[in-house]
């Protein structure tokens, strides 16, 4: 009877709820969906949430849309009056070889400490075992002579026999001229105006040397017009005739058979040309130079500069090679003229304030701050989340064992955790960063060195946390029931207390999340974190650490800061509102 | 196992002492006598209630039955022959849908985080109790048993009011087939109306799957109502056990005369004679010598301080533990 009754109570109950329809009109939520209804009807939290959408955009997408590389490098084209060339008046001896081959630095010197101060048409000196005598032709302008054994003369009774010395040929004439001056017992004789001398070797031999031309040494210089006259300009004939023409005051000479016509500026400058009127060479005592090494003068420019000199200009204009005027300032410091230019020089563009091209302009290295900005946040946020899961990862194993088991393992990992939490953070990442400053790491590699870090450093918050919820869950009835019921203990674990402990950790860990990018700021900011090449928004607020920058440069690091505080509000936000949307005892 | 016994629960001298610790090292300084010295049987498909003062460790008596905490000492003897604490983990889990517990608090007991029907269904699929594919059915069966609706099977618990939720409970222990419920006053956190509609589903379902309550209360005429054997506990001992109907008129411990002078009689015109109890109840970490009520008892005499008293048979299954029953104990009526 009773079980008749029952059944049509619980039919009529049914037919009473079916009547009032309200059992099935009343939309069944799950937890989850409750609480991302509550979740989105807080303002706050919404505000977080754009904030950190605006955020992943900007530094995933942004990224990506950038025209220019985190990495990339600008230049700005610059003018500034830089030195370009040097000129100097040339007091020093110059010196021309017959032969082409430079004069042995013994003879050098010893010919500028006798020239010194010697009046007189000759000097004789000796260097090297030889005998020189330089004829001076003009004031500055020497010929040097040498005395050069051709062979030797042996006196055999009225036998004279001349040999001639090794790679050496003694005319016919010169034989006889040498026996008859031997048998004379002269000991210089002339031939075709040249200066014989017979030395007396040993016995009845003597030497035979002719005075030949080894040098010239003058003051002056010669400057090809064009590289493809470079070896005429340096001839020695050409240049020994051409001067002697200048000091003599003639406008031609002749060398080498050909004729050339000199135009004559000055005493000690003169433009030497052909018989076609080609400028072939510029002869000058002021030597010009560039500065810097590896740029070749034109010919044209060192004889602007040299006419300027001479004209004791401070400044003349010079059309260079591509038809642009150039403004040149010549100044003289003691014996030097510099000549310096406004030039176009390629400079990195550092701090240039922000423009179309650059909307925050650009840093210290010449990169731009938005690209910087956009690829930093990738590293700070990821940064964040890796190390937040990393920690949570350990802290729930940890906290999740030591809240489960209790006894002796839960005393046993909670003096671990003391222990962990008793490392002082800062010096530990600080140490760390200098090891890896010293071992020149990687800057990749350490990247993921200081998220392990952090990672490992920050744990035991979270290990606190699941503990202390897990020892209180499993008190909890429901949790006896399960027992009671003979429920699996990884199904106890995995359905029941996992479920129930996660809103809590859910929102630690958005909440963990803005501390993690404060502290990694922190150590980019004190340049133990991410290096050069990688961009962290601790490191582009690290670049304007400087007073300079600080006070002129606002956009390098207003808003790398800007977005630290809005990244970390919006974090702090969102958890806010998920702690609230997670609490029950908040209305629905 | 032998399903058939009549004894569904035979408790022989169970003790439950719970260790005080203090200091630096835990040092067991002293224990709570929660539980001492109790003994009785269940006979299949019978309700007992038990009642006493909050303290005098009821809830750990069931609790300690189902081995939900270990037992000190003593036996508890299910079906005949199964005891918890000899079984091994897995043989332990395999026989715990036999043997369920409905709790107290209907809100605490149900994970926040499960929708109702996997609630009831999860334990039903972890044993096998029915096909996988029959499982959703029986569901809205026991659901609909329960005075539940197939349509809340989707619900979390906090959409369903205690009432509801106690159900909810009741559906869970009932879905594994059981023989034996401790009911850990199911009814106490419930109001009055709620109250009857639970008792009255308990009993329904005790016809309906032949069901063994133990039933704990502090609320005589609830027990009054359900139960077949009542027994009484004080500070952890069972001071007087009987069927339903004896002890109710005939209650011979004066610790039951006292209780059971308490319930309040739906008739104005009845002068009630209430035994008004002097002090509070004693500390089970330091309980009185001899018989633990003596400090409050009104007939107590010098002896009752000094010897425990020992549990009497007064016959018809009624046992008491009180000197006044024991013509050996050397009780004296006439000493002041």
């Amino acid at each position: 009877m009773s079980d008749i009754n029952k059944i049509n109570n619980t039919e009529q109950n049914e037919q009473e709820q079916m009547s009032l329809d309200d059992g099935r009109r009343v939309k069944v939520l799950s937890p989850g969906m409750m609480v991302f209804k509550r979740f989105i009807r807080n303002r706050l939290a919404i505000v977080g949430i754009c904030i950190l959408v605006f955020m992943f955009t900007f530094s995933f997408l942004g990224g990506v849309i950038s025209p220019y590389r985190q990495d990339q490098v600008f230049y700005k084209v610059d003018s500034a009056n830089k030195e370009y060339a040097g000129a100097v008046v040339n007091t020093d001896y110059r010196f021309t070889t017959v032969d082409g081959k430079p004069l042995s630095t013994m003879v050098r010197a010893t010919f500028n400490s006798q020239v010194k101060g010697k009046e007189g048409d000759a000097i004789t000196f000796t260097a090297d075992k030889t005998a020189y005598t330089a004829l001076k032709i003009d004031d500055g302008f020497y010929v040097i002579t040498s005395g050069e054994e051709l062979g030797s003369v042996t006196m055999l009774g009225k036998i004279v026999d001349v040999k001639a010395a090794e790679g050496k040929e003694i005319s016919a004439e010169l034989k006889a001229a040498a026996t008859a001056a031997a048998a004379a017992g002269q000991e210089s004789f002339e031939l075709d105006g040249t200066a014989y001398t017979l030395t007396k070797d040993m016995g009845k031999s003597y030497k035979l040397s002719g005075m030949g031309e080894v040098a010239l040494a003058s003051m002056l210089n010669f400057d090809a017009a064009d590289p493809q006259y470079s070896v005429l300009a340096a001839g020695y004939e050409f240049r020994k005739n051409c001067e002697a023409a200048m000091h003599a005051g003639q406008t031609t000479f002749t060398a080498d058979g050909t004729e050339y016509s000199l135009e004559i500026l000055s005493e000690t400058d003169a433009t030497i040309r052909d018989a076609s009127g080609t400028e072939l060479a510029n002869v000058s005592n002021i030597i010009v130079n560039p500065v810097t090494s590896g740029v070749v003068l034109p010919a044209s420019y060192k004889d602007a500069v040299v006419e300027a000199i001479l004209a004791k200009k401070t400044s003349f204009e010079y059309v260079n090679a591509e038809g642009n005027t150039e403004k040149h300032t010549i100044q003289m410091r003691s014996n030097n003229y510099i000549i310096s230019t406004e030039q176009q020089t390629y400079l990195i563009d550092m701090y240039s304030p922000p423009s179309a091209e650059h909307p925050l302009g650009t840093d210290d290295h010449g990169m731009d701050v938005l690209t910087r900005l956009m690829y930093g946040g990738r590293i700070s946020l990821m940064v964040g989340f890796i190390v937040m899961i990393l920690e949570n990862i350990i802290g729930i194993i940890v906290g999740g064992i030591s809240g489960y088991f209790g006894g002796w393992v839960d005393t046993l990992l909670m003096r671990f955790v003391d222990l962990f939490n008793s490392i002082p953070y800062y010096p530990m990442m600080i140490i760390a960063g200098a090891i890896m400053d010293s071992f020149e790491v990687n800057p990749y590699l350490r990247l993921y060195m200081m998220m392990a870090i952090m990672g490992i450093m920050g744990w035991t918050g979270v290990a606190r946390v699941v503990r202390g919820q897990i020892l209180s869950l499993r008190e909890q009835d429901f949790m006896v029931a399960t027992e009671a019921t003979g429920i699996k203990v990884s199904r106890r674990i995995f359905r029941h207390l996992v479920p129930n402990v996660m809103p809590l950790l859910i929102v630690q860990a958005t909440m963990g999340l803005g501390g993690i990018i404060l502290a990694e700021a922190t150590l980019s900011f004190l340049g133990l974190g991410i290096k050069y090449p990688l961009a962290s928004w601790g490191t582009i607020i690290n670049s304007s650490s400087n007073i300079y920058v600080m006070t002129n440069c606002w956009y390098l690091w207003i808003p790398a800061g800007l977005l630290i505080v809005l990244t970390v509000l919006g974090f702090n936000f969102v958890g806010d509102g998920l702690r609230d949307a997670f609490d029950p005892k908040m209305k629905r | 196992m032998s399903e058939n016994s009549t004894n569904v629960l035979e408790v022989r001298n169970l003790c439950k002492y719970f260790p005080i610790k203090a200091g630096l090292f835990s040092r067991v300084v002293g224990h709570v006598h929660a539980v001492e010295d109790v003994s009785f049987t269940l006979k299949r498909g019978t309700t007992m209630g038990l009642v006493g003062e909050s303290g005098c460790g009821k809830t750990t008596v069931g609790k300690t039955l189902l081995n939900l905490t270990p037992k000190t000492s003593g036996d508890v003897i299910f079906n005949g022959n199964v005891q918890l604490d000899k079984l091994s983990r897995k043989q332990l889990r395999e026989f715990r849908p036999k043997i369920q517990i409905i709790f107290q608090d209907p809100y605490a007991s149900l994970s926040p985080r499960l929708p109702v029907g996997e609630i009831i269904g999860e334990a039903v699929r972890e044993h096998n109790i029915v096909p996988e594919n029959e499982l959703d059915a029986y569901v809205s069966r026991i659901m609909k048993s329960c005075g539940l609706f197939d349509y809340q099977k989707d619900r979390y618990p906090h959409e369903f009011s205690g009432g509801q939720r106690q159900r909810i409970c009741i559906a869970r222990a009932i879905a594994l087939n059981p023989d034996f419920i401790v009911c850990d006053e199911p009814v106490s956190a419930l109001d009055v109306s709620i109250q009857a509609q639970i008792i009255n589903l308990l009993e329904d379902l005790q016809k309906e799957f032949n069901l063994t309550y133990l039933f704990i209360s502090h609320d005589l005429s609830v027990v009054q109502h359900i139960s077949d054997t009542v027994g009484v506990m004080y500070l952890g001992n069972m001071v007087e056990f009987a069927d339903k109907k004896e002890i109710f008129a005939n209650p011979l411990h004066p610790y039951t005369k006292a209780l059971f002078s308490a319930i309040p009689v739906p008739d104005p015109t009845v002068k009630m004679n209430r035994i008004i109890l002097e002090g509070s109840i004693p500390s089970p970490a330091n309980p009185p010598s001899g018989c633990k009520f003596h400090t409050r008892c009104k007939d107590c005499r010098g002896v009752c301080s000094q010897k425990v008293p020992k549990v009497m048979d007064m016959g018809n299954g009624h046992t008491v533990a009180c000197h006044i029953y024991d013509p050996e104990s050397g009780y004296d009526k006439e000493e002041a």
